[in-house]
């Protein structure tokens, strides 16, 4: 939490004078008992009503006063605390789009967007508290105190005793019932899971005639809520009743002190009534503190969170020499040496995901040469997406080594070598906006003519040119306004719209019926300019290339061309052959 | 809902926890009463202290003493209450769960189907928590609160008309104007909580899909319209904030005028004689405490009409009509033959909108039945009658002969064993879930079921092998994965009759390969109803059902229905047309 307060930068002043004007309203406030006091003391002992009424003016003039003071805190806190959230919330999306494959797997999106919206209200939240309360409710408490000395040393000590004892009694327990809430926090979540299962889960359960067995889990669970939230609730009920007794008390000691002072002559009764003023403005604000305590416990745990995100260093960043692709360059080079240079090269290389426990590929050696039309195949987490992943440097190789353009890829600028090598992932993802921004989404300065042959190539122009508003027509969120296949061809017309040497596509034509992915593939392979990974799990839609990777269990098990690996690979034969078996999903059988 | 008929469901709870609900409320009462009367043997106890060598210490002493008893017995009732309130609570609150889950595996599907699962989720969990905190203790606070204002007025008037009359009329102000600053900022916190999942909805799309923006360098840009997003929140935030912020130091200055008031008007009292100094101190001690139940009750007001309105939510759930619940008689065979037809069958969905008009079929014990047609045209519905997950409208299917009203569920599902396109799993290990059907397994016959659907290779493989818990909806496995484990639970029962909805479609076509030959030894003997869009399977059935928006309008074997001018062989040949 502490390394966040940097972003307080710029906002220190107003950080500062929100308490400061918080702690004038509470000096306003501490003033009202010793007027009354002399009003007792002075006005009703010597009855002067006009000095009762000149000093009940003034405590109406430091109400006033206490009013502007606050909101001018209200304000300045208002203030500091929104734009500190803002600023933490902004370097934290950038911070997000500089993590890595590996580090988003790890944390999992999920959380993170947690941390930037739930997360940071609660830092809003507490930041704005603890300037406004966590400041007054001390002053307060401290203030009584001390006036309560500037009344007679004597009775002050009852505050000093009573202190110290109430704070013990409230940490105790807030520290007592903090972790116990944790605990009901936990069993609600499993009664919340057990209830999720029964609704997700009806059709299997009812199957299974498992309808009795789920009613018993879920009465043992919510009976061990129920057993928590008595726990903690017992606790916690003791917060009122003890701090009420404790003031209470306290005031009587007060007033019996105060009696002996007063049969002394050391003390008038005014000052008596001042004392117990102030110990019952001590009662009310210290209640207040504790509430405010488990608030700000609160922020500062989610403060804790976001800052563990901020401490996460991106493992695949631009080297300190980036250079950038300069695929030009690299085809003059290789056509003045005649014989043509990989454009991908594979070096024995291996990768395994962070907390694997085995390889996702182990040993990959091959090359893959300009202008190429390659397939790659392989069944079900055979390491296919993995392989391709990494031409973009989505994660980094573990061992062997690969060059992307004749050099290897962890010499490039980063932003240069993904707008080099295109890909088009499995899942068709388009984002809120127009068919055009979506388009424009790894090109921003193409041209309308650039768009409509991108939409072309990858036969979505079509349904596009049918929409009313054409490429301006509304994307909703996740694109869920376009069916599957259109997502589909719009995420590889994205991909199209890039002048990307090496263009990816990861079993993205899955959801193509047979004729309009033939038509694409056709596209593809008059792409001569460019080199083209097709990815796909059938042998089927892998015809035409020049060239065909089987993957199996992470290792290369072929390489050649259909008609070879026919003869050589036994994988690929079993693969075509279950193909050949299964109706295209073009036929609706 | 009728408020009334909520009441009357409510109080059909609390009948059990009644007897400490009363409790609970006289406790409160007494610790109230005690509360307020504490200030006024403060304030008899100050009198005492008149000057020097004027203290009756006598009198002061006996003050303080039944204060210093007033004090303890208010507190420890008081705390009493909290813990009778909260068991009466927690109680009902589990009760209610309970109901609810008995419920909701009673419910036909027709209703589960039509609702989310998160607004069910929603009314189980969070509206009976809003019920409890709100009606309960709601009610706890409203009733303190009332009490507090009564008991402080009455002793005001009893005391000194005046002050009195002076706080009964100058604090409602302080209400009025907390309200008036509400009203102010409703719009504003409208607006930012329009900011707010507009920026949400910005954030789930860029941070969701942060792989896609990486992988097209767009990190930049979507910082950039970030940046702007979060610029109007701020703004809309810092609006709302600080206005809201607004309402104690307004209401604390209200308050103090009315203090200052009290002041005036009381030190006069005492100057005139109708008021003693300690009697002054009690009524401001009073005057103080006079304007915090306010606040409280115009928040629990609105908390207990939400509170209703949670209530009326869950009670519609629980008395949503159940299906009336068939034992099992003695007189049903241990288990089906399979058996099947369905005659003049008619179903639908939505009353006016009918699906199937006049289904027949019927299938010998045995028999591989493939079921074939274009998206939507209502396999899954069929599964859904074969299942009795939904009742039929008119005609009967019969089992063995048997009608199915006298069948009962349990013992039906018994018998049917399914492996559908979705891949549900249950939370829990993967032992756990091969064995969902035969809980009494042994280790052996779970390895043998996971081997035979080819799951067991990637079991073994895993961390914890048969004991990885797997998470919500079978997290850590690929769809794949998920699918031969479903297939392994049903075959470790082995049901007569077995539904098989697409059910290698998330499998690749190797491994979906070798798994037929399991599939072929599952299915002999056994009735099967298989969807599936591949050719073999489909030619080797004993009968194929072609369907079309609902109703099956083809059916016969491979050869007779290419033989004429079938719907099935233009669905056929478009398929082969490679």
């Amino acid at each position: 939490m502490r390394k966040l307060l940097r972003f307080m930068d710029g906002y220190r002043l107003r950080a500062v004078a929100a308490p400061l004007f918080k702690f004038f309203e509470a000096v306003m406030e501490l003033l009202v008992p010793l007027i009354v006091a002399s009003i007792i003391d002075t006005g009703i002992a010597q009855g002067d009503r006009g000095f009762i009424v000149r000093r009940v003016l003034l405590m109406v003039l430091f109400g006033v006063a206490g009013l502007a003071f606050a909101v001018t805190a209200q304000y300045f806190s208002a203030k500091v605390a929104v734009s500190f959230t803002g600023r933490i919330r902004r370097a934290l999306f950038k911070h997000l789009g500089t993590l890595s494959y590996t580090e988003i797997d790890t944390i999992g999106t999920d959380t993170l967007i947690t941390r930037l919206t739930g997360d940071m209200n609660q830092i809003q939240n507490g930041v704005n508290l603890t300037l406004r309360l966590l400041m007054r409710s001390p002053f307060i408490v401290l203030g009584a105190t001390v006036m309560a000395y500037t009344v007679d040393h004597r009775a002050a000590l009852v505050f000093a005793g009573l202190i110290p004892i109430l704070a013990i009694v409230i940490f105790a327990i807030m520290l007592i019932s903090i972790p116990l809430y944790r605990r009901v926090q936990e069993r609600l979540d499993r009664v919340v899971g057990a209830l999720r299962r029964n609704l997700a889960g009806v059709r299997v359960l009812r199957a299974f005639n498992k309808e009795a067995a789920e009613r018993k889990d879920f009465g043992d669970r919510t009976k061990e809520l129920e057993h928590e939230q008595r726990t903690v609730g017992g606790v916690s009920a003791l917060l009122n009743p003890l701090t009420y007794c404790l003031v209470n008390l306290a005031i009587l000691l007060l007033v019996y002190t105060g009696a002996l002072r007063v049969e002394a002559g050391l003390l008038t009764q005014g000052a008596v009534i001042a004392l117990y003023n102030y110990m019952s403005q001590i009662l009310v604000e210290l209640v207040k503190l504790a509430n405010l305590i488990i608030n700000i416990t609160r922020a500062v745990a989610c403060g804790n969170r976001v800052q563990s995100i901020f401490e996460i260093t991106p493992s695949v960043v631009s080297p300190e020499n980036a250079i950038p692709v300069d695929a030009d360059a690299f085809a003059d080079a290789s056509s003045e040496e005649g014989v043509a240079a990989p454009v991908v090269s594979f070096r024995d290389v291996s990768l395994r995901y962070a907390k694997a426990s085995s390889e996702m590929l182990s040993h990959i050696s091959c090359d893959i040469f300009p202008g190429e039309y390659v397939g790659v195949i392989g069944g079900t987490g055979s390491g296919k997406t993995s392989l391709v992943q990494l031409i973009p440097r989505f994660y980094d190789i573990t061992d062997g080594a690969l060059s992307v353009f004749g050099r290897s890829v962890g010499e490039y600028d980063l932003d240069s070598l993904r707008s080099a090598v295109r890909v088009v992932p499995q899942k068709a993802v388009l984002f809120a906006g127009t068919v055009r921004s979506n388009l424009l989404f790894g090109n921003p300065n193409a041209t309308d003519d650039e768009l409509w042959a991108a939409l072309e190539k990858s036969c979505a122009a079509d349904f596009v040119r049918a929409l009313p508003e054409g490429l301006d027509a509304p994307v909703s969120k996740g694109g869920s306004n376009f069916s599957g296949g259109q997502r589909q061809r719009l995420t590889i017309a994205r991909a199209f719209v890039t002048d990307a040497r090496i263009l990816i596509l990861d079993d993205s034509g899955s959801a193509l019926d047979y004729a309009t992915e033939q038509k694409l593939r056709r596209a593809l392979r008059e792409e001569r300019n460019r080199t083209v990974l097709y990815v796909s799990q059938r042998a089927g839609a892998l015809t035409g290339c020049d060239r065909i990777l089987v993957l199996e269990d992470g290792e290369l098990v072929g390489n050649g061309t259909h008609d070879e690996l026919l003869s050589t690979c036994p994988v690929y034969r079993e693969i075509a052959a279950a193909s050949g078996l299964a109706v295209a999903e073009g036929g609706a059988v | 809902m009728k408020m009334r008929h909520i009441l009357s469901r409510l109080l059909r709870y609390l009948r059990r926890s009644l007897p400490l609900l009363i409790l609970a409320l006289l406790l409160a009462a007494a610790s109230v009463i005690l509360q307020i009367l504490v200030p006024k043997r403060i304030g008899d106890a100050i009198d005492t202290i008149v000057g020097p060598g004027d203290v009756a210490f006598g009198a002061l002493w006996g003050f303080l003493r039944t204060a210093g008893i007033f004090v303890l017995i208010s507190a420890v009732s008081s705390w009493l209450m909290t813990l009778l309130l909260n068991r009466v609570c927690f109680r009902t609150v589990r009760d209610i769960r309970n109901d609810a889950i008995n419920h909701i595996t009673r419910l036909p599907l027709s209703y589960l189907d039509s609702r989310s699962n998160g607004e069910i989720v929603s009314r189980v969990i969070t509206d009976v928590d809003q019920v409890a905190d709100g009606l309960l203790l709601g009610f706890a606070q409203f009733f303190t609160g009332i009490l507090t204002i009564l008991g402080t007025l009455t002793l005001m008037f009893l005391t000194n008309v005046k002050i009195a009359l002076v706080v009964m009329l100058l604090t409602p102000l302080s209400l009025f104007v907390a309200r008036f600053i509400a009203s102010r900022t409703f719009k504003l916190f409208r607006e930012q909580s329009l900011a707010r999942s507009a920026q949400t909805s910005l954030i789930d799309e860029l941070v969701g899909q942060q792989k896609v923006v990486q992988a097209y360098s767009y990190e930049s840009r979507a910082a950039e319209s970030f940046d702007e997003c979060d610029e109007k929140l701020c703004d809309c935030a810092l609006k709302a904030t600080f206005f809201s912020s607004l309402t104690n130091p307004c209401t604390r200055f209200v308050n103090s005028t009315v203090y200052a008031a009290c002041t005036l008007v009381g030190s006069f009292a005492v100057i005139g004689g109708s008021l003693s100094v300690g009697m002054l101190t009690t009524m401001l001690a009073y005057a103080g405490q006079y304007a915090k139940p306010f606040n409280e009750i115009s928040g629990v007001v609105t908390e207990l009409q939400n509170a209703l309105a949670c209530a009326a939510r869950i009670f519609e759930l629980l008395d949503e009509p159940l299906p009336a619940v068939q034992e099992e008689g003695p007189d049903l065979p241990e288990s089906l033959r399979g058996d099947i037809s369905f005659t003049h069958v008619a179903f639908s969905y939505v009353k006016d909108r009918p699906l199937i008009t006049d289904m027949n079929i019927s299938v010998r014990a045995g028999s591989r039945i493939a079921i074939v047609g274009p998206t939507g045209c209502g396999k899954t519905t069929l599964i859904n009658l074969l299942m009795r997950f939904y009742e039929i409208d008119s005609g009967t299917v019969t089992f063995d002969g048997i009608p199915l009203p006298d069948i009962p569920k349990s013992y039906l599902r018994r018998n049917i064993g399914m492996v559908l396109q979705d891949t549900w799993l249950s939370d829990g290990t993967i032992r756990d879930n091969i064995a969902m059907g035969r809980p009494e397994a042994t280790d052996d016959e779970i390895k043998a079921a996971a081997k035979a659907a080819h799951a067991h290779s990637f079991i073994r493989r895993l961390p914890d092998g048969y004991d990885t818990v797997l998470g919500e909806h079978g997290g850590g496995l690929s769809a794949g994965q998920r699918q031969l484990l479903c297939i392994a639970r049903v075959m470790l029962c082995l049901p007569p009759i077995l539904i098989l909805d697409e059910a290698t479609s998330s499998i690749d076509t190797r491994t979906e390969w070798k798994i037929q030959d399991a599939f072929q030894v599952m299915m002999k003997g056994r009735t099967s109803f298989i969807v599936a869009h591949r050719l073999s399977t489909i030619k080797n059935a004993d009968l194929i059902l072609v369907m079309k928006d609902g109703n099956v309008i083809e059916q016969g074997t491979h050869d007779t229905l290419m033989s004429g001018d079938t719907f099935y062989r233009s669905l056929y040949l478009a398929g082969t047309a490679q």
